[in-house]
């Protein structure tokens, strides 16, 4: 403490601030700390930064001496400076920094030398940046693949093919690894030995969200680059996914919608993409379906659609190379297994609307079903049956 | 100076004949009841004596001892008053011993004298030991239907206690018994005919009603799981006079009353709304045990709307019944058994927003939808061989098109099936034991690799295995009683050979819930 004391010359309040190994720490453990402060996002965190060194920023705070305009606009909740002071009062910064350490995770100040280069010179790169796996994962051509969490099937099949296809063609796929589209799409990449996946979260490294996909997380941490510009400790928060979905924009060279409803997420990330001049491409769907109607409009309003990886490739400036040929691995539906399918077609139909097109007895058609379900030919939600276009 | 008189008590829905003893004797004037009388039993001191002097009678003032008889047995309600009462005329001399010799008497003194109904006439009625009963005029032809129904004795009604001791002692005639009412007009029961598409529902409801196997529906708010659930309960066959007589007992000692004149015929439909207490659902309750809803609808069924709504609890205390077909309320001093074999209806919505399913159409969010399904046990869920799901009906099928099969022909079908359990030894095919289904299906090999599959992939418990076969079972049943050569038709208690069709259908029947593929991927 005394170290502390002769190395920062103001009053006695700022030198005990960060705890007594304040000195031993580099500035992204300064960064890190003021990054996970209540109501600083990173807005406030860079402008912050632009004014004062991080350590000085830090010593701000914990004097309560941060101008005004620097934390505008004041939220509605209580007085920000006194919560930031008596939070900053609390934190020690060496033992903040040894659970970074310990985690082994990456650590990157925008415009440091091991910041990813692909997200320095955007519009509002993250002040930091926090990732586990490898960031040269991010050196080639990227594609953003997003959508909705309560996707159909349908959208689910072609977020994996898209995913799968574009990472044997040598893209890394960007996404945000939520349920639904997101997932889909970085199964797809991890089941190929293709291009390294890049997931891009809104909470801590430490706070998996959604839990069902922890495993999701850490292969793709394993085979690629997992990151987020939010601290350690801190859970996920409305608000930062819109924050988060900036990233992805940031960090794709095309953006691909799957599927996504009326209002979504994926529309604030289309925007996103729009500010930084990056191309967007939609998947097209059913004109009734509601989980298509957020893509139909993009194309309608003259986004060029992706009917098949192809075409992302030739947006991207690549050739789109050999078509990839399938091996079947599902046993053959049967004659009655086929006229099913047949008249199922790619649409999600009830049990009725498939008897009233095959002519078949309410007791083969349920027999049917569930032959070609347990076969992985169809899956049913709800009361629909929907055809599958590859069993994951 | 002692006096003995037959009557009866109620203990869930069944009688327990009671002796009731009076003995006066010299000492400070006092009137004790003993014999475990309940509270309201107890205040039948007040009622007599109020009933005798307003009655013209004379109250003595000696000591009096009442003793019902059984001591051990609880004694509820107000139903032994115009026993006491009797005793009571008879021990102070006002009524000769011989008048009521063999006569039991059942009904409620009002403060005029005035007798009144209790609740259970049917069963009191059945376990008199007399040759005789003497019952509240209203309660005569309830009364007659019991007595018909055990040892045909003679019955008499009573509006007042002096009217009675009139009759008795005083050789005036009986009051006049009034007419039976007419039968209330029967209304025809919903017709499945009015339930257009909807053919996995409607098959699943004639597989329930024929098998006895119980349903459960899923869907979206107005996709039609009530209206379906109303029109099952015509498809069972008419009750037999053994099942006749436990109905009417249950809601005559729920104290609903019966039809006019006669017992009730038709297997009963309740509909409890979600609010209702454990108590409510499987009886009990303070002080007498009453029949709760799942007794109500023995030999009927039982159908709860918005199963997801009902207390967890609740649901859960239906487990034992479900197995048992019975029910039994311990109470320290007694227990209580009631019928409560009932065919369990169910709906709910897939989700708190309702339309899950509906692709694209579900606003909840996993884990809403995650915690809505959670509120139903697996032990619970895993009791219902069918769950279907129910989708919005397409518009176009609503407004046109052919009726479809009527009740009167899919009931005809649902008998047949049910005769074959019959023949099989249970009431229905739900009710086999495990060995005995063994015995009486056998799989192929394409069926029981269809089953293997099912039960690696995790959706088929060694529960559930059973409960499939048994589907499949009802399942060939309804194909064997649909051929018109009955001769063609394989006998009941032959081994049936299930084939892989038959199998998939009755996986299919209960795949809701069992086939978590979407989900999982999607999650």
């Amino acid at each position: 403490m005394s170290a502390a004391r002769e190395s920062n010359a103001s009053t006695s309040r700022s030198a005990i601030v960060g705890g007594e190994r304040a000195d031993e720490v580099p500035a992204e453990a300064w960064v890190a700390a003021l990054a996970g402060l209540s109501c600083v996002g990173p807005v406030r965190l860079a402008r912050l930064l632009d004014r004062y060194e991080p350590r000085a920023a830090f010593a701000a705070l914990a004097r309560g001496s941060v101008s005004n305009e620097l934390l505008e606009p004041k939220p509605k909740e209580g007085p920000l400076r006194r919560t930031l002071r008596d939070e900053v009062g609390a934190i020690d910064i060496g033992e903040l920094w040894g659970r970074y350490q310990a985690a082994g995770l990456g650590v990157g100040l925008v415009g440091s030398p091991g910041y990813p280069e692909a997200l320095a010179g955007d519009l509002s790169p993250p002040p930091v940046l926090f990732w586990r796996g490898d960031p040269n994962a991010l050196l080639g051509p990227r594609v953003g693949i997003i959508g909705t969490r309560r996707c159909s099937r349908y959208g689910l099949d072609l977020a994996h093919e898209f995913g799968r296809d574009l990472a044997e063609a040598g893209v890394r796929v960007v996404s945000g690894l939520a349920l639904g589209i997101d997932g889909s799409a970085h199964r797809g990449v991890l089941s190929v030995d293709g291009a390294p996946p890049i997931g891009v979260v809104g909470s801590g490294l430490d706070h998996v969200y959604p839990k069902a996909h922890r495993e999701l997380w850490n292969e793709v941490a394993e085979r690629g680059l997992l990151c987020s510009e939010v601290p350690l400790g801190v859970p996920p928060a409305p608000w930062r996914f819109p924050a988060r979905n900036r990233i992805i924009a940031a960090l794709s060279d095309v953006l691909l919608v799957v599927e996504s409803g009326v209002r979504g997420g994926s529309l604030l990330t289309v925007r996103d993409a729009y500010d930084r001049g990056r191309t967007v491409m939609a998947v097209p769907g059913p004109v009734r379906a509601a989980t298509s109607v957020g893509t139909n409009r993009l194309l309608a309003d003259g986004v060029a659609p992706a009917l098949d990886v192809a075409d992302v490739l030739v947006a991207l400036g690549l050739s789109s190379g050999a078509t990839r040929t399938d091996v079947e691995a599902r046993p053959a539906p049967g004659a009655r297994g086929d006229l099913v399918l047949a008249e199922l077609g790619w649409q999600p139909a009830t049990v009725d609307i498939l008897i009233a097109r095959t002519g078949l007895g309410v007791g083969e058609i349920t027999a049917a079903i569930r032959k070609l379900t347990q076969q992985g030919w169809v899956a049913r939600n709800g009361g629909w049956i929907e055809r599958v276009a590859h069993p994951s | 100076m002692l006096a003995s008189v037959f009557s009866s008590t109620l203990f869930g829905v069944e009688g327990h004949g009671v002796s009731v003893e009076v003995h006066c004797s010299n000492g400070l004037p006092a009137f004790r009841v003993v014999g475990l009388p309940d509270a309201n039993c107890r205040e039948a001191r007040d009622r007599v004596r109020a009933a005798m002097l307003s009655s013209g009678f004379e109250w003595f003032d000696r000591k009096v001892t009442v003793n019902l008889a059984p001591s051990g047995l609880p004694k509820i309600g107000p139903g032994l008053d115009v026993a006491i009462a009797m005793g009571m005329l008879v021990a102070s001399g006002q009524v000769p011993a011989e008048a009521i010799r063999n006569i039991g008497f059942i009904g409620e003194l009002g403060l005029d004298g005035s007798v009144r109904a209790v609740p259970g006439t049917l069963s009191l009625v059945r376990s008199l030991d007399s040759l005789a009963a003497v019952v509240p005029l209203v309660s005569v032809h309830e009364a007659r239907v019991a007595a018909e129904a055990s040892n045909g004795q003679a019955v008499f009604g009573v509006d007042t206690l002096r009217s009675l001791v009139d009759a008795l002692a005083h050789d005036v005639a009986w009051p006049a018994i009034p007419d039976a009412p007419d039968p209330p007009l029967r209304l025809a029961p919903p017709d499945l005919s009015e339930v257009r598409g909807h053919h996995l529902p409607r098959w699943a409801a004639e597989v329930a009603a024929a098998g006895g196997h119980h349903l459960l529906l899923m869907g979206p708010p107005g996709a039609g799981k009530t209206m379906l659930a109303r029109r099952i309960a015509p498809l069972l066959p008419p009750l037999d006079s053994e099942e006749c007589l436990e109905v009417s007992c249950v809601y005559s000692a729920a104290g609903l009353g019966l039809p006019a004149g006669g017992l009730i015929d038709q297997p009963p439909f309740r509909a409890p709304h979600h609010g209702a207490s454990t108590a409510a659902l499987v009886g009990g309750g303070t002080g007498r045990v009453r029949p709760g809803e799942i007794s109500l609808a023995h030999s009927g069924v039982l159908f709860l709307d918005e199963l997801g709504e009902f207390a967890p609890a609740s649901l859960d205390s239906l487990r034992q019944p479900l197995e048992d077909g019975e029910v039994t309320i311990a109470r320290s001093a007694v227990a209580a058994t009631l019928p409560a074999r009932f065919l369990l209806v169910a709906a709910m919505n897939p989700c708190p927003c309702g339309f899950a399913g509906d692709p694209g159409g579900c606003r909840c969010s996993v884990a809403a939808r995650d915690r809505y399904r959670r509120r139903l046990s697996g032990p619970l869920l895993d009791r219902f061989d069918l769950r279907v799901d129910v989708v919005r009906p397409d518009p176009v099928a609503l407004l046109g098109g052919d009726p479809e099969e009527s009740t009167a022909s899919i009931a005809a079908r649902v008998a047949a099936v049910r005769f074959r359990a019959q023949m099989r030894g249970e009431r229905t095919n739900a009710a086999l034991s495990g060995p005995l289904l063994e015995e009486l299906t056998q799989l192929t090999e394409p069926a029981r690799a269809m089953l293997r599959g099912s039960i690696e992939s995790g959706n088929l418990s060694g529960r559930g295995l059973k409960r499939v076969r048994s589907v499949a079972l009802t399942l060939k049943d309804l194909q064997a009683v649909r051929t018109d050569d009955p001769a063609g038709a394989s006998s009941p208690t032959d081994p049936v050979l299930l084939d892989e069709d038959t199998i998939s259908s009755a996986l299919e029947l209960r795949a809701n819930f069992a086939d978590p593929t979407s989900n999982r991927r999607a999650s």
